[in-house]
């Protein structure tokens, strides 16, 4: 059996990331970040590691994760509210929902590569963010939102401060760690091989629309996961999860954090995050523009974002 | 390929599983975690800590949350200054100190504590609003919030500040709902709402027009344009309006052409404009376009009203578009009580030009909050609660105002107020005249008619 | 609520025009740009917002005349730019690429804006000869009574129509037109014949720039002026890109009047009318992938 690397070795980035990520109550607050912050970086790693499995992987380019994220999010706050305050129906209920909803979507869209197939998931994004405002007011808040939640339990655990910090940790390390698990079985394989070159691996006699659907639906899991434990971590559902410009940031984070490499968008989150709610303040008004520079400088010079710049260092290092 | 082996035979080199480790892990942060459970309840005062009280050190800090990206952005750089105004004569006397009465604000602080502050961009936008007041909560340790320019915005952080402890100010919000059914303990609201709007306006209106005519509405589609609407209807046809019809228009509408087609095939003779800021803007101008404001129908002119109105609106729509126009506001800078004069003044020396009510309001709020904290005693926030509970005040501009307990909602005077035609402008700030004063008892109403629930003085 | 009368389908069929005018003016760079070099620009938003800007500027200083031959101008200088400062590294690059770098360009203009100008809405005045209205039962007798439409807004669909007539004659009735016709087929081709394709390439990015310098000029007092106004309009044209087909110009002009109409006449009930677009987009991918109108094979 050749490969025969002990488990740590293979996991490796899952252990250090399972480190630094336990850690950040700790590190966290000396460069200015604070409790509810961490948390949310959390979700959002969840949701930008499945989109890279995606978007990385098999290369194609979702501008409609942001319905999952929100159908999920919505679901679990309805359930919060309407049936129990126990998160763990809530989060199953809801990540079972909003996957069948990715299972139709991929079926539809996948039929259509590239640029058809951006548009078409941003039009069912908005398509589903113009019913959340207007056709199901009654049940989504409309532009107020979903508010009125009760706090959230996990058995006789108050979800809140440090408890909901580190449930959702863990929740992450696993997702990381799962994700790093289908990158290295066939269907990783095949998700490469669907990047790389579609219609080739389609004469070789594969099917390749079943692994695009999977990854579509397994990356669509991942985005609702993260909407149900979004509301887990702040009991609020806004209008905005399923829009456009909700997709758009998981792309800018992805993108800048390094695509394909898992590890890269979840830096990317991180930063994004940071830049968003900690550098701001000092930035002022013009954060936004200066986060699109810097996010067009990365696409012009750096496309494999931040990851692309770690590996030249270290090969500039390795080299000396 | 690796297969998977079993648990038991997986042990690395220093004998460790996989289960030994996150067994380990897990007991490890557990235990880290522990003292962060402890600290939360010290005790203080003789009260327990509840959000950031007890305040520690020679400060205390107000949270300013505003909109300064997003379409309400310039709204909210209004507000910003105001708030500054505000703690500039906390903390060396001045303004409003002057005229606010019954007031124990000394102009060295509060409670013996400089006021400092922090700000946070709600980007216009309900999540955002709250990611930011969460900042300022658990990171800069603010003991009180207050900003925004939406009520949804106002709605959302409500809630959280509701859960967290955290009294929250209202800046400018409008909708029934922030003091109806959404209403929370923690919650206060200076501003009037769309109910007085409506209870204002009409009798106004029905003496302008006359009491024959027939509204069509064009609402906003969310919770302050569907209660906006509500109310005008609802007084309107007290003073024997008809109401031709309503329609529903989208919040992303920039072009209303569709919704004008409408109402010109119908036989109504008012357009009444549910919307603000942007979406005003919009459609008052599309109305214009439209030769709507020298139409007549059913031998009467067509008239249009914009129940509330801004500064900021008018001037987005252009005065030769509001010439005419009627509608409310809450303050306006050339009202000449000793309150509002005062503050104009301080703003004009600061800034350079006049304040606009959304300014108006939050500045207001700002001194508000800290002469009830002086009045408590203390920045226990249940205390506080109760001292701005039926507080009846004067000398903040709006004349005499109580701040109702039954629904934390300030019941005061307001304004009907028509915008000027290009030539009686005297100012790039002068845009909007007074009709009329309306006083606080005619803008009065029971607090019963709305539901919800303030809930308890304590977060669960 | 829906009615039936002549007046109101009149209404609704003018209104649903006008709307499809200024999608037909957005759309129809973006498909010119598509179809000729292949790049999907998602900052064409963007320069119909600078368009928008300038055009309210220059008209404040010096005038409608001047805003309308400096705008189109200056906005073609500007395309040109673009396309040799950045996107013409991006040839060679993934569709996804040329999305992401286009996207964010689209946010620092839009940011860059903002600063400059304030995110207020800044009134455009309509030149006096564009005010008012038209008396349409006048010249429509099958109207009953008093039926009445803006006129900037008729002169904004005269105005498309012209330039939609105007880009199809230079396609078609040019060498120039010819060559840029034969470069959407076949690229390489060209270059094997010995064309220029850079030269071209820059040319016809400034014209897809131009067009919205036009649709600037016209459609700001529709639309009015504010920062969102670029994205907001940048995704239904877009949809109707892709509706129409991919670097079909006709499809742009078909799709475009066609969800103008749909809006139009679905206005009565926000359900529907919020979703019409996208409900539209859905249904015609996936029962004619290219488009109403576009070419086989292309990004099937």
């Amino acid at each position: 059996m050749k490969m025969q690397q002990g488990f740590f070795e293979r996991n490796r980035s899952v252990f250090i990331f399972a480190l630094i990520a336990l850690t950040m109550p700790f590190w966290f607050p000396l460069i200015g970040g604070y409790s509810g912050l961490d948390t949310k970086i959390m979700v959002f790693c969840i949701f930008v590691v499945g989109f890279d499995l995606l978007l990385g992987y098999t290369g194609y380019l979702s501008f409609g994760h942001a319905a999952f994220f929100g159908i999920a999010a919505y679901t679990t706050g309805l359930m919060l509210k309407g049936f129990s305050d126990n998160i763990i129906p809530a989060i199953i209920v809801a990540v079972i929902v909003s996957t069948l909803v990715s299972v139709v979507i991929g079926l539809l869209t996948l039929k259509r590569t590239g640029i058809y197939f951006s548009i078409l998931t941003l039009a069912f994004a908005e398509m589903f963010h113009s019913m959340a405002m207007a056709m199901l007011q009654q049940w989504t808040g409309g532009e107020n939102g979903l508010t009125g939640m009760p706090t959230p339990m996990l058995f006789s655990i108050k979800m809140q401060g440090d408890a909901v910090f580190y449930f959702i940790t863990f929740v992450a390390i696993l997702m990381f760690y799962v994700a790093k698990r289908i990158e290295r079985s066939p269907v990783g394989l095949m998700m490469r091989a669907i990047k790389c070159n579609q219609t080739r691996l389609e004469y070789t006699g594969i099917n390749a629309r079943k692994y695009k659907l999977l990854t579509f639906v397994i990356s669509a899991a991942y985005a609702a996961l993260a909407g149900a434990l979004m509301v887990v971590y702040e009991p609020f559902v806004g209008h905005e999860f399923l829009g456009w410009h909700q997709s758009g940031e998981i792309v800018i984070m992805s993108v800048i954090g390094g695509v394909g490499t898992l590890v890269g968008p979840m830096l990317g989150a991180a930063f994004m995050l940071y830049f968003e709610n900690v550098l701001s303040v000092d930035l002022g008004e013009q954060w936004l523009l200066v986060l699109g520079m810097i996010f067009m400088v990365v696409v012009i010079f750096m496309p494999g974002g931040f990851m692309e710049a770690v590996s030249r260092l270290q090969a500039r290092f390795t080299q000396k | 390929m690796t297969d998977v082996k079993s648990d038991k035979s997986n042990k690395s080199a220093s004998g460790w599983s996989r289960r030994d480790v996150l067994k380990a892990s897990s007991v490890g942060a557990a235990g880290a975690a522990a003292p962060m459970f402890f600290t939360k309840n010290a005790w203080a005062d003789g009260h327990e800590s509840i959000g950031n009280y007890p305040v520690k050190g020679s400060e205390v800090v107000f949270g300013f949350n505003v909109p300064q990206t997003g379409a309400y952005a310039d709204e909210g750089a209004d507000e910003l200054r105001a708030y500054k105004l505000a703690v500039k004569h906390l903390n060396n006397g001045g303004g409003m100190l002057d005229t606010l009465k019954p007031s124990m604000l000394s102009g060295n602080g509060v409670l013996g504590k400089k006021v400092a502050y922090v700000t946070g961009d709600t980007q216009t936008n309900a999540d955002a609003s709250r990611t930011s007041a969460r900042r300022m909560i658990e990171r800069d340790k603010v003991i009180m919030v207050t900003g925004g320019s939406s009520s949804g915005i106002a709605i959302a952080q409500q809630y959280l500040c509701n859960e967290l402890g955290i009294i929250f100010m209202c800046g400018l919000t409008h909708s029934n709902d922030t003091t109806g059914k959404d209403k929370q303990r923690y919650g206060f609201r200076h501003f009037f709402n769309a109910h007085m709007t409506g209870k204002a306006l009409a009798p106004v209106l029905s003496k302008e027009y006359g009491k024959d005519r027939r509204a069509f509405h064009l609402t906003a589609d969310y919770s302050w344009g569907h209660t906006q609407q509500q109310s005008m209807q609802e007084f309107t046809e007290k003073e024997g309006w008809g109401t031709a019809g309503n329609i529903m228009t989208p919040l992303k509408t920039t072009d209303f052409s569709q919704y004008l087609a409408q109402v010109m095939n119908s036989d109504a003779d008012v357009l009444v404009l549910n919307h603000y800021g942007a979406n005003m803007v919009n459609s008052l101008t599309n109305a214009v376009n439209f030769g709507m404001r020298d139409m007549q129908k059913n031998g009467k002119n067509l008239e249009i009203v914009v129940p509330l109105y801004s500064r900021l609106m008018a001037k987005g729509a252009g005065s030769a578009n509001i010439d005419g126009v009627l509608g409310t506001s809450g303050w306006n800078w050339a009202l000449q009580d000793a309150g509002s004069q005062v503050f104009v003044d301080a703003f004009v020396a600061e800034y350079g030009f006049p304040p606009s009510q959304a300014a108006h309001t939050c500045y207001v709020q700002t001194l508000l909050y800290a002469n009830a904290c002086e009045m408590a005693g203390s920045f226990y926030p249940p205390a506080v609660i109760k001292a701005l509970e039926d507080f009846e005040f004067d000398g903040a501009g709006n004349g005499s105002t109580l701040y109702r307990g039954a629904d934390h909602q300030c019941i005061k005077s307001m304004l009907v107020m028509k915008g000027k035609s290009p030539s009686a402008r005297s100012s790039d700030f002068d845009y909007l005249e007074v009709v009329q004063e309306v006083d606080r008892a005619t803008a009065n109403y029971d607090p019963s008619i709305f539901p919800g629930e303030l809930g308890p003085y304590k977060p669960a | 609520m829906f009615d039936l009368s002549t007046n109101a389908l009149f209404m609704m069929l003018l209104t649903g025009l006008q709307m499809g005018s200024i999608y037909v003016l957005i759309a129809l760079g973006l498909t010119l740009i598509f179809g000729t070099l292949g790049v999907v620009n998602f900052a064409h938003g963007a320069l119909y917002l600078v368009a928008i800007y300038l055009a309210v500027s220059i008209n404040d200083a010096m005038g409608f005349g001047f805003a309308l031959i400096l705008v189109p101008a200056i906005l073609f200088v500007l395309g040109v730019a673009m396309e040799r400062g950045l996107i013409q590294y991006f040839y060679n690059r993934p569709h996804t690429d040329q999305i992401l770098v286009t996207f964010g360009l689209a946010i620092v203009i839009q940011e860059v804006l903002k600063w400059f100008f304030g995110a207020n809405n800044i009134p455009f005045a309509i030149p006096s000869w564009g005010n008012g209205i038209i008396m349409m039962h006048e010249w429509f007798p099958f109207l009953e009574g008093f039926v009445v439409y803006p006129k900037w807004r008729l002169i904004l669909v005269v105005v498309s129509i012209i330039t939609v007539a105007a880009v199809f004659a230079l396609l078609h009735l040019t060498t120039f037109g010819l060559v840029i016709r034969a470069g959407m087929r076949d690229p390489e081709m060209l270059q094997f014949l010995g064309v220029n394709i850079n030269r071209r390439f820059m040319i016809v990015f400034g014209l897809g720039s131009l067009i919205a310098g036009v649709a600037g000029v016209f459609g700001g007092p529709v639309t009015q002026v504010s920062p969102e106004v670029g994205m907001h309009l940048l995704v239904p044209s877009f949809l109707v890109v892709v509706i129409g087909g991919m670097g079909s110009l006709s499809g742009a002009v078909l799709a475009g009047v066609l969800i103008g109409m749909a809006q139009s006449f679905t206005a009565h009930d926000i359900n529907l009318s919020t979703i019409i677009v996208y409900l539209i987009t859905v249904i015609v991918l996936l029962v004619r992938p290219r488009g109403l109108l576009g070419a086989k094979g292309v990004f099937e």
